[in-house]
């Protein structure tokens, strides 16, 4: 039995006095959503652990208690994982910001799980050094959450995702011990070695994380950034095509669909995009001498597919304007719309035609504005869906969009998530890509760290229901 | 749909990304969601649609917004925060849910009076150029206890003619009642750069106080001012305080331009004065750069001031001030004030001079000294750019 939540209170005061406990109605609101804002669970109690050592104090008299633990970073997720889907308690991790240790000699940091990539790239800028992930979330998401879902971003194209940077990192588990995979040296060794790869994108299901040992790697010193625009999808394809066997190995290739581009020239974001076309961002970077070499080759890519207006710049501030329709998206996308959904698959890129088809498709039927952009160099797709969340049947309709998206992006032989993870959202559509043998495998891992499924219930996979 | 922010349906913009948490002090003071952009949002619109009930809790994090706007330029959605902050606060005034301290209360009935509110104060005035400061958000200076400042341009006018553009000047409640040698230093800037100054003589307090406090009067002020500036020709309103240049423009949009007077003064271009020694930091008023989204100070009016200069580390963010929120919240902005003053420990230069272009920062930024381990004074900027006078010691 489950004991009275005055108890758990009395407990968790007893057991980590300098972290704050909430359960006021209003303190719960604030933390029911995440960045997938429409769907909301409103939590029993809220924890903010003043440091590690009583976080690991929480989560121990919360395991004794049988209270579901989630997790929580900046709740940026776009796929509803730090959000208490079966209530219980958010263990929120906003105290625990340290960068401790920056090794120059070693290109390693040690931070805390709420650093956030902003405050770790400010403290990186004065070695030269930096850390390359890049969601564009940057300015808020914590690098416990990034690890936890295994974040990526448009330069992750060649630099790879957070899985590639995280030497080692410390998580405490459900009874409340602390324990070490990796390290800064990596954990190298036969057996230790990759344990830590199994908590990186675990979404929270598998323990807490406190701390991380991250490779840095020096910064680029010059990047080049190229825009062109295309009429139609066969020349776009022929470019995308054309950069990513380039030996320039681009950074970033970065997709808008018309649609998207139509979104931001009728907006105060407007940069004068062609109508009717797709956009293409690329960048190169690396050594002046050696990108500056390759400037032309990467333009005449780009112009040899088909495109007429390709411009190109080193200046900050032009490549600032060249990315600058691509990094409005997100933002007109929230001042046209009360709500979003986006979806995450990652596709073979010969695929590209017929899933937009699809897409474009069951929106106009449905009457719900679509807008397409895309990691194109990973394949990873970010459709977007405008709706309004107060309006029932709205929502219905673009569930059942993703829906028939996901099936046909298992049919192509797609994944369901490229960086935002599957959380709440996506869990429904794991059994139309894995087989019961593949469940029941993947299924056996939460077996070992969390058999009662206590930590982050409800995610991932929809049986994983917590029974105390 | 019955509430009112529902129903313009401004509170359903905020699409939850989360981009606001870490520009928010109280967010990154206390790292409780609730205390932030986003978690405030929530709370009123959950409570706005019915799915909370009022709560205590709602009431204090409401409370505990400082008001500083940086969750603004930052929202990729554009929500109106400050505008759903304003009706949020007043509402909860209203309805007895937020207790505004009882000097603030009388402060914003008395401001309404600008003769019987620079009468009372005259004493004070009169200490204050006696070189006598008895609280710590007074920070030191001279003000003239008799002559208003609209008599003193005036003065300064007929003697001086200049012949450039044009402008009527903001003189505000508390800057003129208190610290009215900055409006005096305003003027000889200004007219010392050949530009004609106006004080319309009907002008009233901003409202910016009623706005912060949540109190009535927001609307008579504002009427009031369209009244005694509207009418006007000039180029443009200028205030030399970021926070009631922000109110004034709210109040004359889209009638008549409203500008910054260091905005103001970089375009037309400024007399430059002589070098001189010590270091000057700056600090910008989070009204200018997140509430009237301006870039900053403009570099060239700095360096015109003849003082070596630097932003102050985190000039964007908070000081603590939030126009009230040092009398209405102390502890919070005590703590902000503490993590954002360290610098000044360690700052290079002797003497070194915390400058900034609004009042209230300068009485917040005031109070560090009990903080700060070493002497610093505090500034408006326009004051370094006075022929007459020297920031005071
Ligand atoms: C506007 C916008 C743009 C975005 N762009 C990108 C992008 O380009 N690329 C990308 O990959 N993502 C992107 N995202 C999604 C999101 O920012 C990422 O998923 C990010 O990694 C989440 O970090 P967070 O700190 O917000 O974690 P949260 O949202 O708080 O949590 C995410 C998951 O991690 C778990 N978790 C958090 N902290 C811990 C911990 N200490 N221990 C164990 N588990 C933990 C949570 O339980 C949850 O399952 C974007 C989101 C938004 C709103
Ligand atoms: S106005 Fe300032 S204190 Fe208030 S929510 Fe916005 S950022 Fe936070
Ligand atoms: S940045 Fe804007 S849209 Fe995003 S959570 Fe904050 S208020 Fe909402």
């Amino acid at each position: 039995m489950t004991p009275p939540i005055n108890a758990v209170v009395a407990a968790l005061h007893r057991a980590a006095p300098g972290s704050r406990v909430m359960m006021s109605p209003a303190q719960m609101a604030g933390y029911e959503s995440d960045g997938l804002g429409y769907k909301s669970f409103r939590p029993d109690l809220v924890v903010i652990p003043s440091d590690a050592d009583e976080l690991a104090q929480v989560v121990r008299v919360l395991h004794d208690a049988r209270v579901p633990i989630c997790l929580r970073g900046a709740g940026t997720s776009l796929s509803g994982g730090p959000v208490a889907a079966q209530g219980g308690a958010i263990v929120h991790t906003s105290k625990l910001r340290a960068i401790r240790e920056i090794s120059l000699d070693g290109f390693w940091c040690e931070v805390e799980s709420g650093v956030n990539l902003r405050q770790l790239d400010e403290a990186l800028q004065p070695s030269g050094l930096c850390y390359p992930p890049d969601p564009s979330s940057g300015p808020v998401c914590t690098i416990g959450g990034n690890v936890a879902s295994n974040a990526g971003g448009a330069h992750c194209f060649r630099y790879g995702v957070t899985s590639n940077y995280v030497l080692g990192l410390e998580v405490v588990l459900l009874d409340g011990s602390t324990h070490r995979f990796g390290g800064p040296a990596g954990g190298n060794g036969p057996w230790l070695e990759d344990w830590k790869r199994l908590m990186i994108g675990s979404e929270g299901t598998l323990g807490a994380f406190t701390r991380f040992w991250l490779r840095l790697t020096p910064r680029p010193e010059k990047v080049w950034t190229f825009r062109a625009t295309y009429p139609d999808l066969q020349s776009t394809e022929r470019a995308i095509h054309g950069l990513v066997r380039h030996p320039a190995f681009p950074v970033a290739i970065e997709l808008m669909d018309p649609r998207a581009v139509a979104l931001v020239e009728t907006s105060s974001m407007a940069v004068g995009l062609p109508k009717g076309h797709f956009l293409i961002v690329t960048e190169i970077d690396g050594p002046a001498a050696l990108v500056d070499l390759r400037v032309e080759s990467v333009a005449e890519v780009l112009r040899s597919a088909g495109s007429a207006d390709v411009l190109f710049s080193d200046k900050a501030e032009d490549r600032e304007n060249l990315f600058k329709a691509r990094k409005a998206m997100g933002g007109l996308l929230g001042q046209v719309s009360p709500d979003f959904l986006v979806q995450d698959a990652v596709i073979p890129k010969r695929a590209l035609a017929n899933l937009l088809q699809l897409i474009y498709d069951e929106a106009d039927r449905a009457g719900v504005p679509a807008v397409t952009v895309m990691h194109a160099g990973d394949g990873n797709l970010h459709p977007n869906f405008l709706f309004d969340s107060r309006i029932p049947e709205e929502v219905k309709k673009v569930e059942g969009i993703s829906k028939r998206l996901m099936q046909r992006v298992v049919e192509v032989g797609g994944a369901l998530s490229g960086e935002h993870g599957i959380g709440n959202d996506k869990s429904a559509y794991m059994p139309m890509v894995f087989g019961p043998e593949s469940m029941h495998l993947q299924l056996a891992i939460p077996q070992i760290f969390n058999p009662r499924h206590q930590f982050n219930p409800m995610k991932v996979f929809t049986e994983r229901r917590f029974v105390a | 749909m019955s509430h009112p922010l529902l129903e313009k349906d401004l509170l359903s913009t905020c699409v939850h990304c989360g981009f606001c948490l870490e520009v928010c002090p109280t967010y990154r003071l206390t790292g409780d969601e609730n205390n932030s952009p986003r978690g405030r949002l929530r709370l009123w619109r959950e409570e706005a649609a019915g799915r909370l009930a009022r709560d205590p809790e709602t009431d204090f994090y409401t409370s505990e917004c400082v008001g500083c706007l940086a969750c603004e330029p930052v929202c990729p959605a554009g929500v109106a925060y400050g505008d759903i902050l304003e009706q949020t606060r007043h509402e909860h005034v209203s309805a007895g849910r937020f207790h505004p301290k009882p000097e603030l209360r009388l402060a914003a009935q008395a401001v309404r009076y600008p003769a019987l509110f620079n009468a009372a104060l005259a004493p004070a005035r009169a200490l204050r150029s006696l070189g006598f400061f008895p609280h710590p958000l007074i920070f030191p200076g001279r003000p003239h206890v008799t002559e208003s400042t609209a008599a003193y341009a005036r003065r300064l006018m007929m003697l001086h003619k200049p012949t450039g553009p044009r402008v009527a000047l903001l003189t505000g409640c508390l800057m003129e009642a208190m610290f009215r040698e900055i409006n005096f230093a305003t003027v000889r800037v200004l007219i010392d750069n050949n530009i004609q100054v106006v004080i319309p003589d009907e002008q009233g307090c901003c409202g910016a106080f009623h706005e912060h406090t949540g109190l009535d009067g927001v609307d008579e002020l504002r009427e009031q001012n369209r009244r005694a500036f509207l009418p006007l020709a000039v180029d443009a309103a200028v205030s030399n305080s970021a926070g009631c240049g922000l109110a004034l423009k709210k109040t004359l949009a889209p009638d008549m331009p409203v500008r910054d007077v260091l905005e103001f003064l970089g375009e037309i271009g400024i007399k430059a004065r002589e070098p001189r020694g010590g270091r000057v930091y700056v600090d910008l008023p989070c009204h200018l750069v997140h509430g009237q989204r301006s870039p900053g100070i403009p570099a060239a009016v700095l360096d015109a001031t003849g003082y070596q200069w630097e932003l102050a580390p985190c000039a964007k963010d908070c000081c603590g001030s939030g126009g009230i929120y040092n009398i209405q919240k102390p502890k919070n902005a005590r703590e902000i004030l503490a993590k954002k003053s360290a610098f000044l420990n360690e700052a290079e230069g002797d003497p070194i001079i915390l400058a900034t272009s609004n009042h209230v920062c300068m009485m917040q930024w005031n109070s560090a000294k009990s903080l700060v381990k070493r002497p610093f004074r505090v500034a408006h900027v326009i004051q370094l750019l006075d022929p007459n006078c020297r920031p005071s010691k």
